[in-house]
């Protein structure tokens, strides 16, 4: 039995796993580029200090791509234990991209880090060069691939229903990979993971600078993060733009619950500002609004109309109407597939099929779903409005801080005197987790958003779920929960360690805190020359 | 390519899979099981694990893109066993939590009783996930308890203690025995002295060990356990609906492919014929040949049962038509084909950048090398 | 086509940074080592 406990308890686990994946993964994503930006000013430069900033910041990403990896691997096997019926019913388009993605990327990504860790005595500047750059492409190549399959799951072209295999079929490869939906999410997402990475740089730079040491190191670091993050944090507010508009075009239900659009405005509509959306009455109290703003961002017109939610839910209404039939129909067909009748019926309503699904959840058979069920399935197309109206605007409140933050910052190091600006110094090192959690809201945007489908349109998350019991999942749940929390304590433990220890924990002697220069060359870590005898490790 | 070679071809692409987790991931997992005993001080154990280190990663990667091509290629098996052994993944899942944080981690602090705790946590991160596999194929070849509605919604009625049953338990030894095999004839190469004496007799206990109990579990499956055999027409070609045919249960069908094959006794008598060179050749210190014999012996164990089982993947024994086959869990043809494409184009490059990685890295890891770069390895 | 405009962006950013980088090289990063020169010779 499929209950709404167990729906609950699969969805809670899967939120809480994913979330806690994504605190890892935009580090990787941008400190992977930060490293190439750093190691390609030392093969230009040939300054040593540019080995040392990668060295120092590259000890950093690999403490946090050790949890990257761990939660990784949760996420690729939960659907299979959690989501069953889910991995059965979409395997044949979902499951193409994810295996695509451990062939392309993690095998890049995951071989070249060992080299970049421990090849440095081994390779020429250049070769080293090379491994860092394919390890930055291989991270990004993996957000690559699971956001062309987290975009299908919110609009989902390129496949088709079939009633003998009873699941999606993939017919058209490239449209699932050239997906707008997918680009828009895929450049924004990894856009937020440079400003997050650059922010982390930032911050910790500005900590240093701000105690007075490590000068020199501190400043070019500085100076790399002011310029990436800047860049980054321009085009994460372009692409979200974007974001939304893909939104507008593929999720209308989603974009009216982000704007609390309760009823369709005429052309062009308000941007809602503020306001307290008030679910039981369906309605705003309090708005605060900006004309046209809305028909701009959604439409990029004045006069198309985005629709409301009263609106969005009358049609949905008659296609969960026409859905049940081609529920009833499919039914017949599995039971004996040369029902000619059920078949003819069945394709005449076969494209609202997930609609007719929706009323699984109220009554096993679904021809006998009464008028209250259509009616409660019909209010349950729509998203919780408030959620999603804050979460999307704190993020986009935080973006534009970011921006805020990097203008100023490169515009200093230009100048070249940041390092007077101390108001500037301690802005950035609070503002270290702030891109932490725009990205988590961002997440919560796009999924809790897309409920109550795992596929918009296509699969309920009602019956997405494994069969399996409650009692299971409180025990996973738990064991989770115990996992990840230790985890999380021991990395914060060795991220604060290094970071406040700094570049003094490469050994090198020339840092802060540190003897004196350390006259033994074993301990200067890279002093054996490139090429040393190959017996030695 | 049509739909049926395609589907054949995937079957031999999952155990190319399975089999090269089996030899990367399985000798640093090996390596794990190890590293307790074999490494008697701090040094020592660094030394060893410094043989994977630049490695375990790429290697886990086997171990992954098998999961993801599992989900790709017969979507219908891994929804169904993946949510029916929902506690022996669980298990698994989790005793792999320990292998990144334990390599990376570990030596960032000094505390012994902090870097004895993450060697114990590799000790789990490499010995639970082969027994739990080896339990898994064990049960596979039993039959599992499942059945689908008429929508192909599966429902799992067995429970997790009875996968722990005397010929499943077998099989995780035989398992266990083999990736301990094949990390101690990767430790031969990269280690010398003290730990490298040690090794040798780890690699010689434990593939006598896997030789003896492969052995028992052949011949327990030949006179003692019941196999599955289609009983109706089927179409190799169809589309995939695994309600439509009916299975037998009989005595000794798991017998039936070499009956009637009979160049399929090939892949049993490679592993035991493996195994002996693996014995005779870190007898003879050639621990390189050792390991190549290791690796053919993965392959022959995993090929071993997947050819007993051919065509089933996963047989129900509560629901013997529900039962998954090579035919009827596989996803599209356009799905098939385009998955085949991207192996033969990663494939070749996969395995040519990481040969470059471990040439990089070759070389005898010791002691005094770690002393010496204390602060930048593991 | 906003898989073209990232490689495209990505590489832009990278050679932003890292000129950023070298600007200071040339100017206060250079003040900086020439301070700790004079200090590191006269102590
Ligand atoms: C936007 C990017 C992004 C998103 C949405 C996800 N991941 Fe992730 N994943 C990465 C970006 C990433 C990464 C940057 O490539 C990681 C993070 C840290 C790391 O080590 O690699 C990674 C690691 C990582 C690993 C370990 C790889 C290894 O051993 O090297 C696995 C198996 C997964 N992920 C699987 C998933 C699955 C199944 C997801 C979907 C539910 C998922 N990830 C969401
Ligand atoms: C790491 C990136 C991801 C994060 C942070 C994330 C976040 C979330 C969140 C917050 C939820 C909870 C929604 C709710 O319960 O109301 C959720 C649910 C879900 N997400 Fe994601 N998601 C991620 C990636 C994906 C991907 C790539 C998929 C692709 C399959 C996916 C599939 C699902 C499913 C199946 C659910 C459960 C059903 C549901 O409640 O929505 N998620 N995710
Ligand atoms: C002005 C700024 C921003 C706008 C207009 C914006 C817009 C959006 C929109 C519309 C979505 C939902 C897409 C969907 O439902 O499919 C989204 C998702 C997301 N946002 Fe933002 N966003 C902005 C800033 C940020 C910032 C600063 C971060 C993090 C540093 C961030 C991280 C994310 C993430 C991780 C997602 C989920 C992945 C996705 O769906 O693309 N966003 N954003």
């Amino acid at each position: 039995m499929l209950t709404e406990e167990l729906v609950d308890l699969s969805r809670l686990q899967f939120a809480a796993t994913a979330l806690y994946h994504f605190l890892f993964v935009p580090l990787t994503l941008g400190l992977a580029f930060i490293l190439v930006i750093m190691e390609l000013t030392y093969v230009i430069t040939d300054r040593p200090i540019y080995k040392d900033m990668t060295r120092f910041w590259g000890k950093l990403f690999g403490i946090n791509f050790a949890l990257g990896v761990t939660t990784g691997i949760t996420m690729e096997f939960q659907f299979g234990t959690n989501w069953a019926y889910y991995s059965h019913y979409v395997g044949d388009i979902f499951g193409a991209p994810l295996a695509i993605e451990g062939l392309m990327a993690f095998f890049l990504e995951s071989t070249f880090i060992g080299l970049f860790f421990f090849g440095w005595d081994r390779l020429n500047k250049w070769q080293h060069f090379m491994v860092t750059v394919l390890m930055a492409v291989g991270s990004n190549l993996s957000a690559l691939w699971i956001l062309i399959a987290n975009g299908w799951m919110q609009d989902p072209v390129g496949a088709e229903f079939s009633f003998v295999t009873m699941r999606m079929e993939m017919t058209d490869f490239w449209a699932i990979v050239f997906n707008p939906t997918a680009q828009a999410k895929f450049v924004h997402t990894v856009s937020a993971g440079y400003v997050t990475a650059s922010l982390f740089v930032l911050g910790i730079s500005s900590y240093y600078l701000l105690k007075g040491r490590d000068l020199g190191f501190a400043r070019r670091s500085f100076r790399i993060a002011a310029g990436f993050g800047f860049a980054s944090a321009l085009s994460v507010i372009v692409l979200g733009d974007e974001s939304g508009y893909t939104v507008s075009e593929s999720q209308q239900a989603k974009m009216a619950a982000i704007e609390a659009m309760w009823k369709t405005e005429p052309a062009p509509a308000a941007f809602t500002l503020f306001a307290l959306p008030n679910e039981a009455a369906q309605r705003n109290d309090y708005e605060l609004q900006i004309p046209y703003m809305l028909g701009l961002i959604g439409t990029r017109s004045v006069s198309e109309t985005l629709p409301g939610i009263r609106e969005i839910k009358e049609k949905n209404r008659a296609r969960i109407e026409s859905g049940m039939l081609a529920v009833v129909a499919l039914e017949k067909i599995r039971k004996n597939r040369d029902d000619w009748d059920a078949r003819s019926q069945f394709d005449l309503h076969k494209a609202d099929l997930g609609f007719g699904l929706l009323l699984k959840k109220y009554t096993v058979d679904v021809s006998q779903a009464t008028p209250e069920m259509i009616q409660q399935a019909v209010d349950s197309t729509i998203p919780r409005v408030a959620p999603l109206f804050w979460s999307f605007r704190l993020m986009v409140a935080l973006g534009f801080a970011f921006l805020l933050l990097f203008s100023l910052a490169l515009f200093y190091s230009i100048k070249g005197n940041f390092i007077e600006k101390k108001w500037l110094l301690r802005w950035a090192l609070w503002f270290i987790p702030m891109p932490w959690i725009a990205a988590e809201l961002g997440w919560v945007v796009a999924e809790y958003g897309r409920q109550p489908w795992t596929i918009y349109g296509v699969l309920p998350t009602h019956i997405s779920v494994s069969n399996l019991t409650p009692a299971n999942i409180y025990g996973s749940l738990a064991g989770f929960i115990g996992f990840y929390t230790v985890l999380l304590i021991v990395e914060m433990y060795l991220m604060t360690k290094y970071a406040r220890q700094g570049p003094a924990s490469l050994g090198t002697g020339k840092y802060h805190g540190e003897k004196a220069p350390s006259p033994s060359p074993i301990h200067s870590g890279g002093a054996l020359p490139a090429g040393a005898p190959a017996n030695r490790i | 390519m049509d739909y049926e070679t395609l589907k054949l071809v995937w079957w031999l692409l999952i155990g190319v899979l399975l089999v090269g987790f089996a030899i990367m991931d399985g000798h640093d997992m090996g390596m794990g099981v190890l590293l307790p005993f074999v490494g008697k001080n701090d040094l020592e154990r660094r030394a060893v694990i410094n043989t994977v280190a630049p490695h375990w990663d790429g290697n886990q990667v086997w171990f992954i893109t098998a999961g993801g091509a599992i989900f790709a290629a017969w979507p219908l098996v891994y929804a169904t066993a993946f949510s029916g052994f929902y506690w022996a993944m669980m298990a698994a899942l989790w005793a792999l939590f320990f292998r990144p944080v334990g390599f990376d981690y570990r030596s960032k602090i000094q505390n012994p009783t902090w870097r004895s705790t993450w060697d114990w946590g590799l000790f789990i991160g490499g010995a639970v996930p082969p027994i739990i596999f080896g339990v898994a194929f064990g049960n596979l070849l039993l039959g599992v308890p499942f059945h689908f509605n008429d929508f192909l919604m599966s429902t799992y009625t067995g429970s997790f203690w009875a996968l722990l049953n005397p010929f499943a338990l077998l099989a995780g030894v035989v398992s266990l025995g083999m990736i301990t095999t094949q990390g101690a004839n990767y430790l031969m190469m990269r280690t010398e002295g003290d730990i490298y004496r040690r090794v040798r007799t780890a690699s010689l206990l434990f593939s006598v060990l896997t030789f003896v109990t492969f052995a028992l579990a052949g011949w327990w499956v030949a006179t003692g356990i019941d196999g599955y055999a289609i009983t109706s027409a089927i179409d190799p070609g169809g589309l995939p609906d695994p309600q439509n045919k009916t299975v037998a249960v009989a005595t000794g069908a798991w017998m039936h492919n070499y009956a009637q094959y009979g160049w399929a006794m090939w892949v049993p008598i490679t592993a035991f014929a493996a195994l002996a060179a693996s014995i005779l050749f870190s007898r003879l210190h050639r621990a390189g040949v050792a390991f190549w014999s290791s690796s053919l012996a993965c392959a022959g164990i995993i090929g071993t049962a997947g050819v007993s089982m051919f065509p089933f993947i996963m047989p129900s024994s509560s629901d013997p038509r529900s039962s998954l086959t090579v035919y009827d869990a596989a996803s599209s043809h356009l799905t098939l084909g385009l998955m085949f494409g991207a192996t033969v184009i990663f494939m070749p490059l996969i395995i040519f950048y990481t040969s470059w990685a471990y040439k990089v890295m070759w070389g005898k890891v010791t002691t005094e090398y770690i002393a010496a770069n204390d602060k930048s390895v593991y | 086509m906003w898989y073209f405009a990232w490689i495209l962006g990505v590489t832009m950013a990278v050679l932003l940074a890292s000129m950023s980088a070298m600007m200071c090289d040339a100017r206060e990063c250079a003040l900086d080592d020439e301070r700790k020169k004079l200090e590191s010779s006269s102590s």
